[in-house]
Formats: C-alpha cells, sequence, structure tokens
C-alpha cells in the first residue's frame, strides 16, 4: 500500500490523538490569522492616517518654502503642474497656506490658513471623509470652512458659528472676512488638529490677495505598483525648478515609527509562530514516541527508514491540512467580525496623536490576502520543521530497543 | 500513596513530552515577564519625562483649566496647598508654576512661545526637564529677578546669548497687553523640536507681578511621585481633601491625554498579541494533558473498575497539571532571570536604529536604550495567569480521565 | 501718525530749550539731559493734535499707499483710520492706554489685539503693532543724554543718544538723535540692538511751516538688513491743541466712516 493511505489510516485510527492534535494546529492557525489582520489593521490605519489624511506620497515645493514658509514663495502655475503630472499616471492637487488670527466671540487663535481644491483633494488624500460633525467643504459656499478638533474647542465654536479671521494680504492690507463653520475634524495629527483651517481655493484667494500661485502640490501615485523612490525621481526630472520630496524625506520620524511598527509586528508574529511550532512539535513527538513499539515492529517486518519518515512525514502533513482548512475557516470570519466592528478602545482614548499621527480609537483587523495566507503557509512550515525531529527518531529507530521500548 | 506523589510521578512518565510542554509554558512566562517588563519600562520614562515639562504626575489646578488654559485662570492659595500635599505618602515635591502664552522679541524679531513660571528652590533638575538639560549657563538664582532661560533654537532664532535681553509680551489678568523684560541666563536643549523653540523658564514672583497676580495666586501645583503608578490613588486622595472651591485634581492621563492615550494603544496591543500567544500555549498544554489521559485510558479503566472514583480521577489528572504547571513556571523564571538581568544591566540599544537622532512620542523625548522593569504586581499576575491557564487547560483531559467508559478504555490505543 | 510726531513734538521741545539754555555750559550729563527732557516736556505737553498724511510703503512683495488722518489726546490715546483707497476706507486703529483696536470695515468687525499679534506689523508697515504702544513711553524707558554737541557736515548739530533703562522693556539697545540746532529739526533717528548693531533708521526729511513751526514733513524708516524697503509718513496738514472731545476715542466711535 501506498504511504498516503497507510498514513491516513493511522490518522483516522487515533481519531482523539488526531483530532486533539489537529485541533491544537488549527486552532492556533486561526489565532495567527486574527492576530495578523489585527495588526494588519493597526498598520494600515497608521500608514492611512499618516499618509492619507495629509501627506500624501510626494510633495512639491518652491524651493526655500519649506526652511522659511512664506505667502509668497510660491509654485508659479499649479494647474499646469497638475496636468502634467495626471498625464505621467498621478493623482496631484495644490494647497495654499497662510497664517492669521481667528476670533469667535471673546475668543481668539492663531490659525493656519489651508486653501484647498474640492476638485482634487479626495483624489490624493481622504480628509472629506474624516469629518466628525457637520460636513466638508462645498464648492458652492465660499463662506464655509472646516477646522481642526482642537481649535474649534478653543475658539468654543461649532458647526453653524460665524467666526472672523484676520491677517496680513498680499498687499500688506489687513485681509479680515467672516466665514461659517461648516464642519469640524475628526483627530488628524497635532499641527492640524490645533491650528488647521480649511477653506476654499476661491476663498483663500479671495481673502489673501493672491490670484495665482500655490504653496503645495500633493501626490499620490494612481499605480501602487511603482516604487516610490522611483515615483518621486520621475517627479523630479519633470520639474527641475521645484524640490520634490516624497513623505520618507519630508517626515522621517514617521517613516521611522512606522518601521518600527512593522518590526514590532514581525517579533510579535515570529514569537507566535515559535509559540505554534512548540505545540507541533509536542503533538508530533508525543504521537511519534507512543507508537515507538509499533515503528519497531514496522521497521523489524521490512520497512525500511525512508519509508517511515516518509509515513510521518506524510501522517503530520495531512493532519496539518486539515488544521489548515479549519484554521481558514474559523479564522477568516472571526477578522471578518473584527474588521467590521473592531475593538473599540474609545474609552481608553479619544483622539490622540503620536509622533503627529493621529490615531483611530476604534482599532480595526483589515483581512488582506496576506494576513490569511501568510500564517496559513507559515503553519504548515511550522508543523514541516518541527516533525523533522520525530520523523528522524521514527526512522532511526533500532527495532529491538523500540520493541522493548517503555 | 498520595494524589499529590502519585500524580508527580505520573507526569515524569513521559520525560520529553513533560519537559517540551513545560518548557513551552516557561517559555510563555519568558515572553510575557520581558515585553511587560520593557514596556512597563519605556512609558514608566515617558510618563516621568512628561510629568517633568509642567504638570507633574498629579496637577491640581483651577477648574476649567485642562480644557481652556488661559491666564486668568488660578489658584489662589498656593503655598497652603502644597504644604498640603507635601504630607501625602509617596511625594517627591511639589512645585508651583504659572504656565502661559507669550510673544518673545528682540530687536532681530519675535516669536511666540509658552512660559513656565517657577520658584527655582523648589525646582531641580529631577523634576523639572528643562532644567535637566540644561546645556549653558544656569537657572535664576531667585524668584524674583530678570533672568530667564531658553531653548537653544529659540536663542538662535532671536539671535541670543548669554546675558542679553530679550522682552516677552503676555495678557494680564485685567486683559492688558503687558511686556516685560529679561535677561538670558541659560540655555537648555532637550532634543524636542517644539519645547526648544517654544519654551522659556522665568522667576515666579516677577511673573506674578507682570500679570498683576496676587502674591499667592499660580496656575497649578504640579506633583511629582516616586511611583507613578500611585498617581491616580494620590489623585483621589487629594480631590477628597482639597478638591472643589474652583479647583481640579487631575492625573497626567488627562493633562496628558495624548500620551496616556498612546500608552493605551500600545498596551493594548501589547496585551492582546501576549493573550493570543498564551491562548496558543495553552492549547499546547491541553494537547498535552489530554494525550497523556487518553494514551491511560486502560490504566484508568482498571482504576475505575477495581473501584477508584472518577472524582478522584479527576483530581489526580488535575494534580498533575499543577505539576505541570510548576515545573513550567519554575523553568520560566529560570529562562526569564537571565534576561532580567541582562535587560536591567545593559538594555538594548536602538539608537543605532534611530540614526543619532532624538526620538520623541507626542512632545516626550523617548530614551532609545530599552531597558526593562518589572513591578511584584506585574510577576505575581504573570504568574497566576499562566498558572490559572494551564489549570484551566487540565480540566477538561480531567473530566475525560474520569469518564472513559470501562470497556472502551480496556481496549489499546 | 502718532508715533514720529510725539518724538519729533518731544524733540523740538528739547532743541528749543537748549537753544534758550546754549549760555549755560554744554556739559553731556545725564542728569542735565534728563532735566531738560523734562522742562521741555512740561513746556510742550501739547494737549491734543489732528493731522493728516499719507503712508507710503515699499516691500520686496508689494508697494502700498494710504491716506490717512490721526487724532491724539495727552500721551494715550490715539485714534487713526483710512480715508483712501476705496477698499480700505474706514479701517480704524483706537489706542487708549496700552490696549489697541483695530476696526475692519468689510466685516463690521472690532478686534482688540492680542499680545500675539504685537510684534506683528501695524497696516503693512515696517512698524509694530508695539511701536505704537511703545511710544509713548519713551520717556519713561530711556535715558538720555547729549552725546555730541557741535558742527558736523556744516551745520550745528545735537547728538542724543538714548539708553534703555536696565529694567525697560524694550528690545533696542539704544537709540541716536540727531538734531540740527536750527529751528530743533530732527535728522534722524537710528535704532541699534543690544550688540550696538544698527537695525533700523528713521530720517526726516521736507522741512515744511506745520501747525505754526518748521517741522519735517517727510518721516521715512527703513529697516538695515532691507536697504530696499522703507515705511513713509507724508504729512499733509497738522493742528495742536484742538478741542477734542474724550468720546471721540471711543469704541462707538471707531465705526463710524
Amino acid at each position: 500500500m501506498n504511504l498516503l493511505s497507510f498514513a491516513l489510516r493511522n490518522v483516522s485510527r487515533n481519531r482523539h490523538r488526531s483530532m486533539v492534535t489537529t485541533g491544537a494546529m488549527g486552532f492556533a492557525g486561526m489565532i495567527m490569522i486574527l492576530y495578523a489582520s489585527l495588526m494588519e489593521g493597526l498598520f494600515v490605519s497608521m500608514e492611512r492616517n499618516a499618509l492619507a489624511m495629509n501627506l500624501g506620497e510626494i510633495q512639491i515645493h518652491a524651493k526655500g518654502y519649506r526652511d522659511d514658509p512664506d505667502l509668497y514663495t510660491r509654485i508659479a502655475n499649479p494647474d499646469k503642474l497638475v496636468k502634467l503630472l495626471q498625464q505621467q499616471g498621478f493623482s496631484a492637487t495644490p494647497r495654499l497656506f497662510g497664517f492669521a488670527l481667528a476670533a469667535a466671540g471673546s475668543s481668539s487663535a492663531g490659525v493656519q490658513l489651508r486653501g484647498i481644491d474640492i476638485e482634487h483633494e479626495p483624489q490624493v488624500t481622504q480628509i472629506h471623509n474624516h469629518v466628525a460633525r457637520g460636513a466638508w467643504l462645498d464648492g458652492k459656499d465660499g463662506k464655509g470652512v472646516v477646522l481642526g478638533r482642537k481649535l474649534a474647542r478653543t475658539l468654543a465654536v461649532e458647526v453653524g458659528d460665524e467666526l472672523v479671521i484676520v491677517g496680513q494680504a498680499a498687499d500688506g492690507a489687513m485681509a479680515n472676512a467672516l466665514y461659517t463653520v461648516k464642519g469640524v475634524l475628526k483627530s488628524v495629527g497635532e499641527e492640524i488638529d490645533r491650528a488647521g483651517f480649511f477653506m476654499l481655493e476661491s476663498s483663500f484667494r479671495d481673502l489673501m490677495g493672491l490670484p495665482k500661485g500655490a504653496h503645495e502640490i500633493v501626490i499620490l501615485r494612481t499605480d501602487r505598483k511603482q516604487a516610490l523612490a522611483l515615483a518621486s525621481m520621475q517627479v523630479g526630472t519633470m520639474f527641475p525648478d521645484y524640490e520634490v520630496k516624497n513623505w520618507r524625506a519630508l517626515q522621517p520620524l514617521i517613516a521611522e515609527i512606522l518601521g518600527m511598527a512593522d518590526l514590532n509586528i514581525y517579533i510579535m508574529l515570529v514569537i507566535t509562530y515559535i509559540a505554534v511550532a512548540m505545540v507541533v512539535l509536542n503533538a508530533m513527538l508525543m504521537s511519534v514516541f507512543e507508537r515507538i513499539r509499533e515503528f519497531g515492529v514496522m521497521k523489524a517486518i521490512g520497512f525500511g527508514p525512508a519509508q517511515l519518515f516518509g509515513l510521518v512525514y506524510a501522517e503530520t502533513l495531512v493532519q496539518a491540512v486539515v488544521a489548515l482548512l479549519m484554521a481558514f475557516t474559523l479564522g477568516v470570519p472571526l477578522s471578518f467580525y473584527f474588521e467590521q466592528h473592531g475593538i473599540d478602545l474609545t474609552n481608553f482614548v479619544s483622539g490622540v496623536s503620536f509622533a503627529g499621527i493621529a490615531f483611530d480609537p476604534i482599532w480595526r483587523a483589515e483581512v488582506t490576502p496576506r494576513a490569511v495566507v501568510s500564517p496559513l503557509i507559515t503553519l504548515f512550515m511550522m508543523a514541516a520543521i518541527a516533525v523533522l525531529y520525530p520523523a528522524i527518531k521514527a526512522a532511526v529507530i533500532r527495532p529491538v530497543k523500540a520493541i522493548h521500548y517503555r | 500513596m498520595n494524589l499529590a506523589q502519585m500524580a508527580w510521578r505520573n507526569v515524569w512518565r513521559r520525560k520529553r513530552r513533560t519537559l517540551i510542554t513545560a518548557f513551552s509554558i516557561g517559555f510563555g512566562v519568558l515572553l510575557a515577564a520581558t515585553f511587560t517588563g520593557m514596556a512597563v519600562y519605556m512609558y514608566g520614562n515617558m510618563i516621568d519625562a512628561s510629568a517633568a515639562t509642567g504638570f507633574g504626575h498629579v496637577t491640581i489646578e483651577p477648574a476649567g483649566y485642562n480644557r481652556t488654559p488661559t491666564l486668568d485662570k488660578r489658584l489662589s492659595d498656593s503655598a497652603r496647598l502644597r504644604q498640603e500635599v507635601l504630607v501625602e505618602p509617596g511625594v517627591k515635591a511639589a512645585m508651583v508654576r504659572i504656565m502661559g502664552q507669550a510673544m518673545f522679541a528682540s530687536a532681530a524679531k519675535s516669536v511666540g512661545g509658552m512660559f513656565l513660571a517657577i520658584d527655582p528652590q523648589q525646582e531641580s533638575a529631577e523634576y523639572n526637564l528643562l532644567i535637566r538639560s540644561m546645556v549653558k549657563g544656569r537657572v535664576f538664582p531667585n524668584r524674583t529677578g530678570t533672568g530667564i532661560v531658553v531653548g537653544r533654537k529659540l536663542a538662535d532664532k532671536l539671535n541670543l546669548r548669554i546675558g542679553k535681553k530679550l522682552v516677552y509680551t503676555t495678557t494680564d489678568t485685567n486683559g492688558e497687553i503687558v511686556s516685560e523684560i529679561a535677561r538670558v541666563s541659560g540655555m537648555f536643549a532637550t532634543g524636542v523640536s517644539e519645547i526648544d523653540t517654544g519654551m522659556v523658564l522665568l522667576p515666579i514672583d516677577r511673573v506674578r507681578k507682570v500679570l498683576a497676580y496676587a502674591p499667592d495666586e499660580a496656575t497649578l501645583l504640579a506633583t511629582m511621585l516616586l511611583d507613578q503608578r500611585k498617581s491616580d490613588k494620590l489623585r483621589q486622595r487629594l480631590e477628597d481633601r482639597v478638591g472643589g472651591a474652583g479647583r481640579e485634581v487631575l492625573s497626567w492621563r488627562q493633562t496628558q491625554a495624548d500620551l496616556a492615550g498612546m500608552i493605551t494603544i500600545d498596551g493594548s496591543s501589547n496585551y492582546i498579541s501576549q493573550f493570543l500567544v498564551a491562548l496558543l500555549i495553552a492549547a499546547g498544554v491541553l494537547n498535552t494533558l489530554l494525550m497523556s489521559v487518553l494514551e491511560r485510558s486502560r490504566e484508568f479503566g482498571v482504576m475505575m473498575a477495581i473501584g477508584m472514583s472518577s472524582r478522584r480521577l479527576f483530581r489526580l489528572v488535575m494534580v498533575e497539571s499543577i505539576w505541570l504547571a510548576l515545573i513550567g513556571l519554575t523553568i520560566g523564571i529560570a529562562l526569564t532571570a537571565p534576561v532580567y538581568w541582562y535587560l536591567d544591566i545593559y538594555g538594548l540599544d536602538f539608537s543605532s536604529m534611530l540614526g543619532g537622532e532624538d526620538y520623541s512620542v507626542s512632545g516626550v523625548l523617548v530614551d532609545p536604550v530599552m531597558r526593562i522593569r518589572l513591578h511584584a504586581e506585574s510577576i505575581t499576575t504573570i504568574l497566576s495567569i499562566v498558572f490559572g491557564l494551564a489549570l484551566l487547560s487540565g480540566i477538561y483531559p480531567a473530566w475525560r480521565a474520569g469518564h472513559i467508559p470501562p470497556i472502551e478504555s480496556l481496549r489499546t490505543i | 501718525m502718532q508715533p514720529s510726531r510725539n518724538l519729533f513734538r518731544t524733540l523740538c521741545v528739547i532743541c528749543v530749550l537748549l537753544l534758550s539754555l546754549s549760555v549755560i555750559a554744554q556739559d553731556s550729563s545725564t542728569a542735565r539731559a534728563k532735566k531738560i527732557l523734562r522742562d521741555i516736556d512740561d513746556l510742550w505737553r501739547g494737549e491734543s493734535s489732528y493731522g493728516r498724511f499719507s503712508m507710503h510703503v515699499k516691500t520686496l512683495h508689494y508697494t502700498r499707499s494710504l491716506q490717512m488722518e490721526g487724532w491724539s489726546k495727552g500721551t494715550e490715546q490715539t485714534l487713526m483710520r483710512i480715508l483712501r483707497p476705496l477698499k480700505e476706507k474706514g479701517t480704524a486703529t483706537l489706542k487708549s492706554g496700552k490696549i489697541i483696536y483695530t476696526y475692519l470695515p468689510r466685516t463690521d468687525r472690532t478686534i482688540r489685539l492680542t499680545s500675539g499679534m504685537m510684534m506683528g506689523s501695524w497696516m503693512g508697515s515696517h512698524f509694530t503693532n508695539d511701536d505704537l504702544v511703545k511710544e509713548s513711553r519713551m520717556e519713561e524707558d530711556y535715558i538720555p543724554r547729549i552725546a555730541f554737541e557741535g558742527l558736523r557736515d556744516g551745520r550745528q548739530v545735537i547728538l542724543f543718544e538714548l539708553k534703555p533703562k536696565p529694567d525697560a522693556a524694550v528690545v533696542w539697545g539704544k537709540l541716536e538723535l540727531l538734531v540740527i540746532k536750527k529751528d530743533y529739526l530732527p535728522v534722524y533717528e537710528k535704532y541699534f540692538d543690544e550688540d550696538m548693531k544698527l537695525a533700523r533708521t528713521m530720517t526726516f526729511n521736507q522741512v515744511k511751516i506745520l501747525a505754526g513751526k518748521p517741522r519735517p514733513s517727510v518721516m521715512r524708516l527703513t529697516p538695515a538688513d532691507k536697504p530696499d524697503e522703507y515705511t513713509e509718513f507724508v504729512y499733509e496738514s497738522l493742528e495742536l491743541n484742538i478741542k477734542l472731545k474724550d468720546n471721540l476715542f471711543s469704541l462707538a466711535n471707531l465705526k463710524r466712516y
């Protein structure tokens, strides 16, 4: 009879033991899928918050703007640049920045005015989806503005309240205008929370007397497979007169933290896998050593070491496959549940920013192919590695010793 | 022979299996202890560092100040409050401070920032991060003079040196704009950019004069504890004693909500990871125990046939799992001790990974050398949880032991 | 425009008294200069003023011209209003003691200047809001002395040096005023930082008869690090010691234009 059917028979012969072993491996696999999904979710939300809310992937500035942000240091033809970028397969949006005083009632605060191109911004960032109360900017409502979370609190304003902005316009005159709070954002990051004042690009231009130019162009690759470094080099050669940098260069600290988070996740996964390997090792060792007499007899009647090795291996792999199926059928729905509902940390956390990145208080899992496949493959490999020792032991058994083994 | 001895012998009948399983329990202990310990160390440091930037571990401040910090809110009997706080056990220091926003100007330029007005007699490098990070000059000698200590980056922006003057402008309690001259007596460099460009230390009595505060008024009383974990308890006690009357007593969780949130998230992810690993190990233990029970079905069958009750069998297997757990814990402690010793003395140095830059989280500097700190409660918690899980894993196998149908058990596995 | 007018007044007072005291030995002690200052202040405390002037600002990014009118009463109350151009007409600044209010007609809002805005430029010029507040305190903040008295470039001049008192909340290291003895016309005022490096210069030109006396009608402030930029005030008319009601310097009046 061939090895596989022999293995299958052995496995089904000891239903209890097989079930327990398979069960332990399957349970382990399910846990790993859940864990990997939770970690993917954490990582995705960190990256999403860091990049997709505000940073984008690549940014263009006029030379010298970043060191000394000045109303006059501008990119001359933002529309042309955006069109060129779109032709090359990028999404891009221009932004205008200025500093002013906002006053409402008896409160006032320094704000960073942000003129937004509402047609292009949603192609590059997700901030339009990040409104906690009220609504995002509307192209027809030039007087509507959206505030950062902490700014709204400092000014003690809510949706519908009026406030006045006072600043210095491009021609030196005192720029001043009234606006109505249209929406208040959820936590995005320290700077935007504290001083972010979002308005239509046209409103900004009217207020500050800046009919042309932009201070920043934010870019997103539409083809995610293209390497970021290549993409930013490409953009850099397109516009040699300006400063082009990708988000890693702009915010090395965030890159560092995401890198460390990645590392952290890897470490936890490795540890988890080691724990799994030990479970499997344990189970398979027991399974081999209990049957040592049996193996001894088999050897005595002519089974070769390679065959015994193969047998033990096949038994394990069969159980592993069943365990994988179990892990998959249990782990994936469970992870989806946590993707939908997440782990609610709002009691402990309410709008946190960590090195300038905001955290979502609900920790959602993210079921990605990587989160499902990688644990399964690793489980399989762990089983395959763990059973080496017992299988070798089975293979080198001396028949007489084995039969007398107790 | 009694149950315990019998169980012990049973456990050692399968040396290899027992050792492997015990080792996995030990590994779980090592993991939990190391990760928890390193996290606790890091959090403790961050909390202590953050507390030293202004608010302390526990803060007494005017009601509503946390939400909207403005200079018109103040405490009126700061000296008495300080005495009340100092008698509390576990309090290392209590410092009266005024905090506010101001514009700092030199002939070159002007820059906005915050000031922390202190009494240099009450403060020291231990409790005040800015003093700890001084790189040039000294703190002003008394509370009344015109000294000021600025961040090095602020000094660069305003083109200042030791002994040079600057003018700070702020709004007093009557809503009037007031300015005062100050001469740089020292500079600090914390490594956190926002602090180095935006914060200064001023003498508290001089600031009281400038702001038209009464001599005993201040913005807050910052308390530093020996052990930051007692913050919540102290907060409650102080609130009972001096709360009300326009005052609030807050712990660092409220005054530094960002840090608290980050610690919670990081801590949660840590715990969830450990929990999952613990489940895995429990599964392994269950596996082992169940296997050992199933393979002894015959034995148990015989024992029951000659009159042993299933309850006794249950207890027997439970005691076996207790022994297994204890062996596991012992291995765990043996594994953890050298790791703990190494991390405590040497720590893991991540500074090369950070490229020499200082690394700050929510405005708090993080020490790139990761050490470990395990408190007695953490150790007992870890040990009891591991022990408990091991026991729980033993329940089903133990039950199984007493419920194998006698006939079936006489068949060989 | 208040800053130079008050300063100008002070200087003229110093000059006049010096002239009448010219028989006394030329002694540059601080005590003498102080006494002179005090006496002058007594003689010349103008009760009130009204003037019309234009302001021209040239910076790297813009050139701006405004026509304004201004009232003052004593040293603490000032009201200034923009008359032209039309889009800024009605914008007004009221200073009462140390508090500054600005009325903005486009939004019909009056805002009170906060400490954060004090170092910001006033109306887009090279003067800061803080300059507006500080100028009335010049006498309290500085110790004057006569550094030089005699012939320079063919004219009889007096060079005053004003050093800030140790407790004065001013950023400057010292001020230098050069004044022509005849008619006591100011020539320049220089602001130095604490390292005695020149930070900005105000020059006085175009002497005209204003309020009955020869005074410089053009005052130009130039930053030392940007010599191509300046803020210039050109006086068109000036009246002194007229009757002004206190309610002229009120918030309600701020809005009327």
